[in-house]
C-alpha cells in the first residue's frame, strides 16, 4: 500500500538527458537496476513463493507428510475445514486478538513515544532500551516464564480478589476459559510493544522541530499542537504502523502455542496453532496422525480470507482519505 | 538432568572443541555433508535418539560398548524431542538418515516399512538370538512384517499410569494405618476421602489433587487409570485402536457408564475445592515439582515423574494402580507382545557394526542396567531384579508389573488391520475433558456420545477405504467376545 | 523597586523552574518504575537462573536468589554444548545480516531511485508475498535445498534465514533512500560516477542508520531462529545453533528450569549488547525510512 503511494511519487521524477546518449544509459541504466534486483528476486522466488505454490497441490490430499501425497481428495479437505466449527471459533479467536492487541499497542506506544520524544528528557534512550527489550526474547522462553509466573502471580492475586469477595473461587488464570484469551492478549501487547514504540519513536522524528516552535509561538497549547501538528505529520507512519501490526497479529503463533496451545478446549486457539494441530497432529504424548493436507487447506483458506479482508480495507481507508481529501479541498476552496 | 557423569561432560567438551574446530575451516563452504563413516581405521555408527532423561543411561552404554568394541565409535545425536518424527522423516528424505535410530512415534511403523526405512534384522535374527527374548516377542504386524523382523522389544510390560501418593501430605492430615505407614487409597471413595482430610486438616492450605494439564493430556491420565478400575479395558487414550473395548470392538464412551461416572467424580473434586487450582495452566513438568513440594497430596503420572524426584532426593512418596471402586480392579492395562524401540536404517553404511551396537543397547546387560537407573522395566525378567533397586517407589513400581498383561491383537489375527489409517478425530477425549472441566462443556453425555460415535465411524471409514485399497479388513476383526478383561489374552492368528 | 522587581522574577522564574522538576522528577520515576516493572518477566528469569532447583519453586514471585548459584551458567554452558553451538548462531547471524544487507539495499536503492519497465509488477509481486499464507512449506524448501546441494551447512540456513525477511528489509530501505535528497546523487554522476559507484560510495555510506536498522532487526530473528538451523543440520548436528542447544534441558518428560534460565540469559546476552550498541542508529534509520 505505502509501496504503491512511493512509486507514484517516483515516476513523477523526470530524468532529463540528451536523446542518443541517454539511450545508452538507460539501457545500461535498466541492465544495472535488474542486476540490482535480481538476488532479492531470486530468494523471493525460491524460498517463499516456489514453497507456497508448490505445497498448494498439498491441500487436494490427505498426507501424513511421509513420501509422496498419494490419497486424492480433491476440495473434500476445503470442504472439511468450511464446515469445522473449531476453524470458525479459532478464526474468530485471531480476529479478537488483532482487535484488542492493535489498538492498544498502538495508542500505548504512542504515549510512551510521545514522553520519550521530549527532547529535554535526560535518558530517554535508557527508557527506550527497557521498553524495548521484550522484543528481543523469543517467545519460547516467555511462555516458560509466563507459565510459572502467572501461576505464582495468580496465587498472590487471586488472595487478594478473595479477600475483596470479588471472586468466591481461585481463578486459574491460563486454564480458565474467561481469562485465558485475556492473559495471552496482554502477553501478546507486552511482547511486540517494543516494535511500535521504535517506529512512533522514527515517525516523531521526522516532525521538524521548528514546527512545533511556530505553533508555540502562536500560543498554542499542548492539546492543539498534538491535533494540529504530531497528529497530520504521523499519518503516513501511522498507516505502516497499523499495517504492520495487523498483519503481525494474525499471523500469532508461537506465543499462544508456548502459553496456552490453543486451550483449555479451544478457548484460546488461533488459525495458526489451528493449522499447527493439524499439521504435526497433537501434542507428543498424544499421537494423533498428522494431515499436512488438511492443514495446507486450512493456511491457503485463511490467506484467501486474509487477502479478501485486506482488500477491503485498503478500499475502505482509500475511500476514507479521498473523501478527506476532498472535504479539505472544499474547504481550502472556500477560505 | 542437571547432574551428569563426569565422562558425559567430558566427552561433551571434548567433542565441541573438534567441532568448533571444523565449523571455523569449513562452515559452509564444504555443502555436501562430509558423513563421517571413518575415523582412522575405526567405523563410526551414526545413532539418533530423543533422550534426555535416559541420556546418562545410553552414554554409559556407549561408553562401555567402545570398550568392548574398540573399533567401533558411535556418533550418538540426541534430537529435539517435540520434534523427533519430523526430524527422522526429513532425515530420510534426505541422505541424512542415521545408522541406527530410536523409532519415531509417527508415521507407523508398518509404514517406515513400506517406505524402505528400515533394514531386515533377519540375517542376525538366528533363532538363537531370538531365544534371549521371551516367547512371542516377534509378532507380524507388531515388529515382523511379511515375515521380515524389523525391530526387537525393549521395555517389558509394565502399568502406564500410577496414582502417587505424597507421605508426608498425608501424615500431616493424619492419613496413617494404625502402624503409623502412609494410608494409601484404593478405592474411589478412599481416594475421594483422603483428599477431603487433606483439605480439612490443612485448612485449605494443601489440596488433595494436582496435575498439569497445559499439553492437554493429563485429564486423560486420570479418566484412564479410574476406569480401568473400574472395569473398561479400553481406558482413555487419545489415539490408536487399542483404546477401545475389545469385548465388542468399538469406542464405548458413552455406553459405559464408567466413563460418565467417573467425570461426574471429578467435577465434585472440583466443586469441593479438592484440586490444585493452577492445574489446567501449569505443566505436568510444574505441577511434579508442586507435588514435590507437597501442594497437593495425589497425582496421576507414569513412571516418568520418578527418576526427576530421585535426583532431588524426593523419595517420600508411594503408589498404587487402578483405584476402583470396590478395592479390586476390575481390568488392567494391556499392551500387545512384541514390541520395538529401535531399528537399523536402510541406509546404513556398516550393517554389521551397527548390529552390534543394536544388539548391545538392547541386550541383557544394558536392559538391567536401565531397570537400575530407574527408568522403567526391561522386557527380560532377569534384568527387573528387584534385588538391584535402591530407590524404594521404583521397586514399588516394578512390583507392580503384573497389572499389565497381553491384549487381543486384531493385526495378530489379521495383519491387514495394519494397513489401516485411522483419520483424525478431533475433538478428542483430551478435548472433551477439558471442556467439561473447565464448563465449556455442559451436556456430558451427549459429547461423550459424540465423541464414542465419531471415533467408531473414523474406525468403519478407515476399514471402507483400506478394503477399497485391496486390503481385507472386517469390524469382526476387532471383536473379542471371550477377552476377560482381568486376564492375559492370546490372540490366534485367523486360520 | 528595580531590585524588588528582580526579585519578584527572578522568584517567579525559580517558581517555574521548581514545578518544572518536579514534574520531570515526576515523569522519571513513573518512567523507571514502569520501565522496572515492565522488565520484571525478564528480571524474573535472570534471578531465577541463579536460584538452586528447591528455591526456583519455593521463592514465588522473588526474583532474588537467596546465594547466588553461579554454577548454573557453568553447568548450562556445558550441558548444552554452547561453546560449540555459539559459533554456529555467530555465523549464521553475520551471514544472515550480511546477505539480507546487500540484498535487501540493493533492491530497495533501485525499486527507490530509478525507473525500468517491469518495476509496478515487481513492486507489486514483493507487496503480495506479504500477504500470501505461509502454508506447509517446509518440505518444499528441504528438497529445494537437497537438490542445490546445499543441505548440512551454514549457507542453507542463511538463505533460507535471509529470504525470509527480504520483503521488509527491501520496503525499509526502499523508504530510506526515497527521503535521501537527489541532489548529492546526480552531483556524483556528474562527476562521471557510474551506477555501482553511485550506490557503493555514496548512496550505501548515506544509509548507515538503515543498515544498522534492518541489520538489527534480522539479527534479532536470526540468532533466535530455532526451527531452521534444526531442520537444515540435521546431517550435522555440530552445526546446530543455541536456540537447538537449549533443549538439552527439555525432554519429553523432564524440564531442568534453573538451566532453561541460565541458558536463556546467555543466549540473550549478546544480542541485548547488540541492541545497546545499535539503539541510536536504529530510530534514526527507522526515522529516515519513513521520512516523506
Amino acid at each position: 500500500m505505502v509501496a504503491v503511494s512511493h512509486t507514484r511519487r517516483a515516476d513523477l521524477a523526470p530524468a532529463p538527458a540528451p536523446a542518443a546518449r541517454s539511450a545508452r544509459r538507460r539501457a545500461r541504466k535498466y541492465l544495472w537496476s535488474y542486476l540490482y534486483l535480481t538476488p532479492m528476486l531470486v530468494l523471493l522466488l525460491a524460498f517463499i513463493v516456489y514453497p507456497i505454490v508448490a505445497s498448494l497441490g498439498y491441500t487436494l490430499y490427505q498426507w501424513n507428510g511421509i513420501g509422496d501425497p498419494s490419497t486424492f481428495v480433491g476440495l473434500g479437505n476445503f470442504r472439511q475445514i468450511i464446515h469445522d466449527s473449531i476453524f470458525w471459533r479459532s478464526l474468530g479467536h485471531t480476529f479478537v486478538y488483532a482487535a484488542i492487541v492493535v489498538p492498544v499497542q498502538l495508542v500505548l506506544a504512542l504515549a510512551l513515544a510521545l514522553v520519550l520524544n521530549n527532547r529535554r528528557l535526560r535518558f530517554a534512550s535508557f527508557y527506550r532500551t527497557l521498553f524495548f527489550l521484550p522484543v528481543v526474547t523469543s517467545a519460547a522462553v516467555i511462555g516458560v516464564v509466563i507459565q510459572l509466573l502467572v501461576s505464582n502471580f495468580g496465587d498472590s492475586i487471586n488472595t487478594i480478589l478473595m479477600d475483596l469477595h470479588l471472586t468466591h473461587s481461585h481463578i486459574d488464570w491460563l486454564g480458565d476459559p474467561h481469562f485465558a484469551l485475556g492473559i495471552v492478549i496482554a502477553v501478546g501487547i507486552w511482547h511486540t510493544f517494543g516494535y511500535n514504540l521504535v517506529y512512533f519513536l522514527a515517525g516523531l522524528q521526522t516532525i521538524p522541530e521548528e514546527l512545533y516552535e511556530a505553533a508555540r509561538l502562536d500560543g498554542a497549547g499542548r492539546i492543539a499542537i498534538f491535533r494540529r501538528i504530531t497528529i497530520p505529520m504521523l499519518r503516513a507512519v501511522g498507516v505502516v504502523i497499523l499495517v504492520l501490526a495487523i498483519i503481525g497479529t494474525f499471523q500469532i503463533f508461537d506465543l499462544v502455542q508456548v502459553l496456552t496451545s490453543g486451550g483449555p478446549y479451544f478457548s484460546t486457539e488461533v488459525v495458526n496453532t489451528y493449522i499447527y494441530h493439524l499439521a504435526f497432529g497433537g501434542t507428543n504424548a498424544s499421537a494423533v496422525q498428522p494431515d499436512v493436507g488438511l492443514a495446507s487447506a486450512a493456511s491457503f483458506f485463511f490467506g484467501l480470507l486474509l487477502i479478501v479482508f485486506s482488500v477491503v480495507q485498503v478500499v475502505v481507508l482509500r475511500t476514507l482519505v479521498r473523501r478527506r481529501a476532498a472535504g479539505r479541498e472544499r474547504q481550502g476552496g472556500q477560505s | 538432568m542437571s547432574s551428569p557423569t563426569f565422562s558425559r561432560r567430558s566427552l561433551l567438551r571434548a567433542a565441541g572443541m573438534g567441532a568448533a574446530a571444523a565449523t571455523l575451516g569449513g562452515a559452509g563452504l564444504s555443502a555436501c555433508s562430509s558423513s563421517s563413516s571413518s575415523s582412522g581405521d575405526g567405523i563410526t555408527v551414526n545413532y539418533w535418539d530423543s533422550f534426555v532423561s535416559q541420556a546418562p543411561w545410553v552414554d554409559n552404554e556407549i561408553k562401555l560398548f567402545e570398550k568392548a568394541n574398540p573399533k567401533i565409535k558411535i556418533k550418538k545425536t540426541t534430537q529435539v524431542s517435540d520434534q523427533y518424527p519430523n526430524l527422522v522423516s526429513l532425515a530420510f528424505r534426505s541422505a541424512n538418515a542415521p545408522d541406527m535410530f530410536q523409532l519415531p512415534k509417527s508415521p507407523p511403523l508398518t509404514q517406515q516399512v513400506t517406505q524402505n526405512w528400515l533394514t531386515p534384522l533377519d540375517k542376525w535374527a538366528t533363532d538363537s538370538w531370538k531365544s534371549r527374548y521371551p516367547q512371542n516377542s516377534f509378532i507380524e504386524g507388531n515388529n515382523e512384517f511379511n515375515g521380515k523382523i524389523y525391530s526387537a522389544p525393549f521395555a517389558g510390560p509394565a502399568p502406564s499410569l500410577q496414582l502417587y501418593v505424597h507421605n508426608g501430605v498425608f501424615k500431616n492430615a493424619g492419613l496413617t494405618n494404625p502402624d503409623g505407614s502412609v494410608a494409601v487409597p484404593k478405592t474411589w471413595d478412599d481416594v475421594s476421602r483422603a483428599a477431603a482430610t487433606i483439605k480439612a486438616k490443612s485448612g485449605g492450605k494443601v489440596y488433595g489433587f494436582g496435575f498439569g494439564n497445559s499439553a492437554n493430556t493429563t485429564l486423560a491420565w486420570w479418566l484412564d487409570l479410574f476406569v480401568r478400575g473400574a472395569g473398561s479395558p479400553g481406558g482413555a487414550a487419545s489415539a490408536g485402536i487399542d483404546s477401545m473395548d475389545s469385548r465388542v470392538g468399538k469406542w464405548t464412551y458413552a455406553s459405559d457408564r464408567n466413563y460418565a461416572d467417573f467425570i461426574a467424580l471429578l467435577l465434585q473434586w472440583k466443586k469441593n475445592g479438592y484440586i490444585y487450582p493452577n492445574s489446567m495452566s501449569i505443566s505436568d513438568e510444574q505441577a511434579r515439582a508442586y507435588f514435590e513440594r507437597g501442594q497437593f497430596g495425589m497425582t496421576v503420572g507414569g513412571v516418568w515423574n520418578q527418576p526427576e524426584w530421585t535426583e532431588h532426593k524426593f523419595t517420600d512418596y508411594s503408589l498404587m494402580t487402578l483405584p476402583s471402586p470396590t478395592g479390586t480392579p476390575q481390568a488392567l492395562f494391556y499392551g500387545p507382545p512384541g514390541g520395538y524401540l529401535f531399528a537399523i536404517s536402510s541406509k546404513a553404511k556398516h550393517p554389521d557394526e551397527t548390529f552390534a551396537w543394536f544388539d548391545w543397547l538392547g541386550g541383557v546387560e544394558s536392559g538391567k542396567r536401565y531397570v537400575e537407573s530407574g527408568q522403567g522395566l526391561s522386557i527380560y525378567p532377569d534384568a527387573n531384579d528387584t534385588k538391584n533397586i535402591t530407590s524404594k517407589p521404583f521397586a514399588q513400581y516394578v512390583a507392580m508389573a503384573g497389572t499389565a498383561v497381553y491384549g487381543p491383537q486384531p493385526t495378530i489375527r489379521n495383519p491387514d488391520v495394519a494397513k489401516l489409517t485411522l483419520g483424525t478425530v478431533k475433538p478428542d477425549i483430551n478435548d472433551v475433558l477439558a471442556g467439561v472441566y473447565t464448563g465449556q462443556i455442559k451436556n456430558v453425555a451427549s459429547s461423550l456420545s459424540d465423541l464414542e460415535g465419531r471415533r467408531n465411524t473414523a474406525l468403519s471409514d478407515a476399514i471402507k477405504k483400506a478394503n477399497g485399497s485391496g486390503a481385507k479388513v472386517s469390524q469382526a476383526d476387532f471383536v473379542f467376545p471371550d477377552f476377560d478383561p482381568l486376564k492375559p489374552y492370546t490372540t490366534k492368528p485367523a486360520s | 523597586m528595580t531590585a524588588i522587581a528582580v526579585q519578584q522574577s527572578a522568584g517567579r522564574r525559580n517558581r517555574y523552574r521548581s514545578r518544572r522538576r518536579v514534574v520531570s522528577l515526576a515523569t522519571h520515576f513513573a518512567l523507571l518504575i514502569g520501565g522496572l516493572a515492565w522488565l520484571y518477566p525478564l528480571f524474573w528469569a535472570l534471578g531465577s537462573s541463579l536460584k538452586s532447583d528447591d528455591q526456583f519453586f519455593s521463592s514465588g514471585l522473588n526474583p532474588l536468589p537467596s546465594h547466588f548459584m553461579w554454577s548454573n551458567y557453568l553447568q548450562a554452558w556445558q550441558e548444552a554444548s554452547f561453546g560449540r553451538y555459539f559459533l554456529n548462531t555467530l555465523l549464521i547471524t553475520l551471514g544472515t545480516v550480511l546477505v539480507t544487507l546487500v540484498v535487501t539495499s540493493m533492491a530497495g536503492y533501485v525499486l527507490a531511485r530509478t525507473q525500468f519497465p517491469g518495476k509496478k509488477l515487481c513492486l507489486g509481486l514483493v507487496s503480495a508475498t506479504l500477504f500470501l499464507p505461509h502454508g506447509y512449506t517446509i518440505i518444499p524448501i528441504f528438497d529445494l535445498m537437497q537438490r542445490v546441494h546445499l543441505l548440512d551447512s551454514l549457507w542453507s540456513v542463511i538463505i533460507v534465514q535471509a529470504s525470509s525477511g527480504v520483503v521488509f528489509g527491501t520496503f525499509l530501505f526502499m523508504g530510506y533512500f526515497m527521503a535521501i535528497d537527489r541532489e548529492l546523487e546526480d552531483a556524483a554522476q556528474v562527476d562521471g560516477a557510474g551506477f555501482n559507484q553511485t550506490f557503493w560510495r555514496i548512496m550505501l555510506p548515506l544509509s548507515g542508520p538503515m543498515v544498522a536498522t534492518v541489520g538489527l532487526f534480522t539479527a534479532i530473528t536470526a540468532w533466535n531462529s530455532f526451527f531452521l538451523p534444526l531442520v537444515f543440520t540435521l546431517g550435522r548436528p555440530e552445526l546446530r545453533t543455541l536456540a537447538v542447544g537449549m533443549y538439552a534441558f527439555i525432554g519429553e518428560n523432564s524440564t531442568d528450569w534453573t538451566l532453561l534460565c541460565a541458558g536463556t540469559v546467555i543466549t540473550l546476552a549478546p544480542i541485548i549488547v547488540l541492541f545497546l550498541f545499535l539503539q541510536r542508529f536504529f530510530v534514526n534509520g527507522l526515522a529516515g525510512a519513513v521520512k516523506q
